[in-house]
């Protein structure tokens, strides 16, 4: 039974990781908030969604479906709302407030066209368990976890290890210094962004195979947002960690206590994390300079 | 007649809600995603005072407004004494907004997620007296000492800090202002509409506040009341376009982002450029 | 015994194991101008941003007049006699000159928030000493004719001076200035020159400054500490300085034909 409770928390923090490492991403390059992002994760699942039913295609090419077309919408998503205003230093707070407008504009506009009506992924999984040490677990949880955990592992290593990753780490470091040595920050900022899109298409399908398909799904993403801050908005680690912390603890306060008391649960839990640990538990230190 | 009246009357009860979000948003610089919870307040509170006791209404509106001050005081000290980064603290008063509606939805005194339906007791004279006195004192608060500290703190946190400013206590005294302004719009709605569900105080109510504020323009009072009038009568007018409203509001302001992000009239007020205008004619005419 | 005005002693602050200012000390007495040197990156706008509490030390401690300003929030300190100035300059930018200048008074004006409301006559009484005080500040630095502009429209030298008019309404004892002279030319330093001695003996401040301009520094300058590396170097009059042979040797560097960057140091 805990063993099941905990497999259970692992996968849904999965998934929290996966959505924050986007948030993570982004603010670690651009250092805001991107709200913006589970606009992206809801129309992923709604890309993968139609993939899945109207072209009868399996998980795999579901899945690089979903991700390539959320990436591009991300990145489409920061040329038009983002990109003016970085370009003329506008602060953290005007981009924020784009970030809403774009969350409004998606959401709402998936509601006045498709509908508010929910829709359900063909089931991939088929209610299959896998039998480990005495506990059955659902496939579906055990192989959103271990994706999730690949698709981060993969990302380490490309930031770790490609050029590309070098100019990224460096435009966390300094923007400004990164495009006076050369560096086309356009196209990296771009790159960023697709890559927070293509987290954000593998999150939204497994949000959708597991739960449903709606215009605001999205709001999941809040709580994927309070994982980044947990683990320290800007730091991958973090998000990790900080996703698969919340999901357990989530997923153990919905079973033991109630599902009623969960939201507000993380709610509080956040803020007393950031009374503590204002940087979150992996996140640099940022004092002002004056 | 009646329909007309009734549309002005929604319009400045949302006006009043704005102008504490344009205390907070527009005069202090702070962001925040769930104001409607602070409206969700004073509507419950008010809403269950007058049905379940019978309470004046009179009562009722000012102990909404005194339950959402201390909520907000609730919120406010932790968050704001822990001098948060803004989008942290945006997403802890979201927090505490899905908090409320939680709660809201699973408490039987508020007859949970069904609503509590209510009598019509926002005459016309309770909704413009309040709005006016609202502006009024609004104002008066705006031009004294502590909205020239606001101000401070919205142009340059550490320089204010350094002017002899506590930051804390002077952002808790906006949010507290703020949410006493929504608490009164919020017991005022609850018996205008007559009805009161825990969706009507979500983050998109709370994100429109936002919008409407950023629309008419950051520190400035004239501009968020105009936009929010503008706002709240052209729906009600233009029923069918009420799907499209809120992709439209989305679209608005990341627009005004990139193109106009003073808003209508960032840091001006309609009787400054009255006056503004007014010294150009007689210049001309003096001629 | 009387306590000197400021006493730094034993201060450090590390950040993230580079050691910005290390185990320091210094006195002040009242009165003077004394000036805050050393080469770029030795600590000076650090031992600012301690003095102010803008940051914590690592160790060590401030005394103002003999109190510990150790756990003080900025603006307590700010309330205990310290204003300054920022080197990137931090004005309130959208409000006006005399907006600015007025805001420290507000935030230690006497009105309270009912009264504010209703806008009693104690606040609009409140309300027209503040604007006087403040004009005859701005007077003072011989700015009054831009009060009713908007800060971030003024050239660059008259924001510093704004800066100062701001600093100065904080009824400070102590004034620190960060490179007030930044950015000016030699007519304009001189006049700043002056306008920092005349500040100096009408508002009864003593005022430590950090600055570069060697030629302003050696020209107001009663008293002068040198910082290196986060440490103090030398410490006294600029006579005295000016020939020190560890002063010349480290910080000025070894004495050149050409007077190339003789100036700005």
């Amino acid at each position: 039974m805990l063993l099941q409770t905990l497999v259970t928390g692992l996968s849904i923090g999965g998934i929290y990781s996966l959505m924050a490492v986007g948030y993570s991403l982004i603010a670690s390059i651009l250092s805001f908030s991107n709200f913006a992002h589970g606009a992206v994760i809801m129309l992923g699942a709604y890309i993968g969604l139609a993939l899945a039913t109207k072209l009868n295609l399996g998980l795999g090419l579901v899945l690089t479906g979903g991700v390539i077309g959320a990436g591009f919408i991300a990145v489409f998503n920061e040329r038009i709302a983002y990109a003016a205003l970085r370009h003329r230093n506008a602060p953290p707070l005007y981009l924020m407030i784009s970030a809403m407008g774009c969350s409004m504009f998606l959401e709402n506009m998936v509601y006045a066209t498709i509908g508010s009506r929910l829709y359900g992924f063909p089931e991939f999984f088929k209610r299959q368990v896998v039998h480990v040490w005495g506990s059955s677990l659902s496939l579906l949880d055990v192989s959103a976890f271990v994706v999730s955990m690949a698709a981060i592992l993969a990302l380490h290593i490309f930031i770790m290890r490609t050029r590309t990753g070098i100019a990224i780490r460096a435009g966390v470091g300094d923007m400004t210094m990164c495009s006076l040595m050369g560096v086309n920050t356009d196209r990296l900022i771009s790159i960023v962004f697709f890559l927070a899109g293509a987290f954000a298409g593998v999150a939204g399908i497994f949000l959708g195979v597991k739960y449903l398909v709606y215009p605001t799904m999205g709001w999941v993403t809040n709580k994927a947002y309070i994982a980044a801050v947990i683990g320290g908005l800007g730091s991958l680690p973090g998000a990790l960690i900080g996703g698969l912390i919340l999901g357990v603890v989530e997923t153990l306060v919905s079973t033991y206590v109630s599902s009623v008391v969960r939201d507000i649960f993380s709610f509080s839990m956040l803020i007393a994390l950031l009374i503590c640990l204002p940087n979150g538990l992996m996140g640099r230190e940022t004092e002002e300079k004056v | 007649m009646d329909y007309l009246l009734n549309i002005v009357m929604l319009a400045g009860i949302n006006m009043i809600a704005v102008l504490g979000v344009a205390v907070f948003t527009g005069f202090t610089g702070l962001f925040s995603l769930g104001h409607a919870a602070f409206v969700g307040i004073g509507a419950y509170t008010s809403g269950v005072l007058t049905y379940h006791w019978n309470a004046p209404f009179f009562l009722a509106i000012l102990a909404g407004m005194a339950v959402t001050g201390v909520s907000s005081l609730i919120i406010g000290i932790p968050t704001l004494r822990a001098n948060l980064r803004s989008d942290y603290f945006a997403i802890t008063i979201l927090g505490f907004g899905e908090a409320l509606r939680v709660s809201l939805e699973n408490l039987s005194i508020t007859n949970g997620a069904r609503g509590l339906s209510l009598d019509e007791l926002s005459h016309p004279a309770w909704v413009f007296g309040a709005l006016a006195v609202s502006v009024l004192l609004t104002r008066n608060f705006l031009k004294s000492r502590f909205g020239a500290m606001f101000m401070a703190v919205r142009e340059d946190p550490v320089a204010a800090e350094m002017a002899g400013i506590n930051l804390f206590r002077t952002r808790l005294l906006s949010l507290v202002v703020s949410a006493v302004l929504c608490g009164l719009s919020g017991a005022l709605l609850a018996h205008r509409l007559a009805f009161i569900q825990p969706v009507m105080f979500t983050m998109t109510q709370s994100t429109q506040l936002l919008a409407t504020v950023i629309a008419g323009g950051m520190g400035s009072m004239s501009g968020p009341l105009i936009v929010s009038f503008i706002f709240t009568s052209m729906p009600e007018a233009l029923r069918w376009l009420n799907m499209w409203r809120l992709p439209a509001y989305g679209l608005l302001l990341v627009l005004i982002m990139i193109y106009r992000p003073q808003g209508l009239l960032g840091y001006r007020e309609v009787p400054s450029l009255l006056r503004g205008g007014l010294e150009k004619w007689r210049i001309r005419f003096s001629r | 015994m009387a306590h000197p005005l400021l006493e730094v002693s034993e201060l450090s602050r590390s950040f993230g194991g580079i050691c910005a200012v290390n185990s320091l000390s210094f006195r002040i007495e009242a009165g003077g101008i004394t000036g805050l040197i050393g080469p770029n990156g030795a600590g000076k706008t650090t031992v600012f941003n301690l003095i102010t509490a803008v940051y914590r030390p690592s160790s060590g401690a401030i005394l103002l007049d003999g109190h510990d300003l150790a756990g003080k929030r900025p603006y307590e300190v700010v309330r205990a006699g310290v204003a300054r100035t920022f080197q990137n300059i931090r004005l309130f930018g959208r409000l006006t000159c005399l907006e600015n200048v007025m805001t420290p008074i507000c935030a230690r004006g006497a009105h309270g928030r009912f009264a504010a409301l209703f806008r009693t006559p104690s606040v609009r009484n409140e309300e027209r000493r503040a604007r006087e005080s403040a004009l005859s500040t701005l007077d003072a630095l011989g700015i009054s004719d831009t009060a009713n502009l908007i800060a971030s429209t003024l050239p660059y030298g008259l924001q510093r001076k704004l800066e100062i008019a701001r600093a100065l309404a904080c009824n400070p004892r102590l004034l620190l200035l960060d490179e007030p002279a930044a950015g000016m030319n030699d007519a304009e330093m001189s006049e700043l020159g002056d306008t920092i001695v005349r500040v100096r003996q009408n508002f009864d401040v003593t005022i430590i400054l950090i600055e570069h301009h060697i030629k302003l520094v050696m020209g107001i300058c009663t008293n002068l500490v040198v910082m290196e590396r986060g440490a103090l170097l030398a410490e006294g009059k600029p006579n005295d300085i000016q020939n020190d042979e560890r002063v010349v040797a480290a910080y000025l560097g070894r004495p050149r034909a050409s007077g190339g960057k003789k100036r700005h140091v």
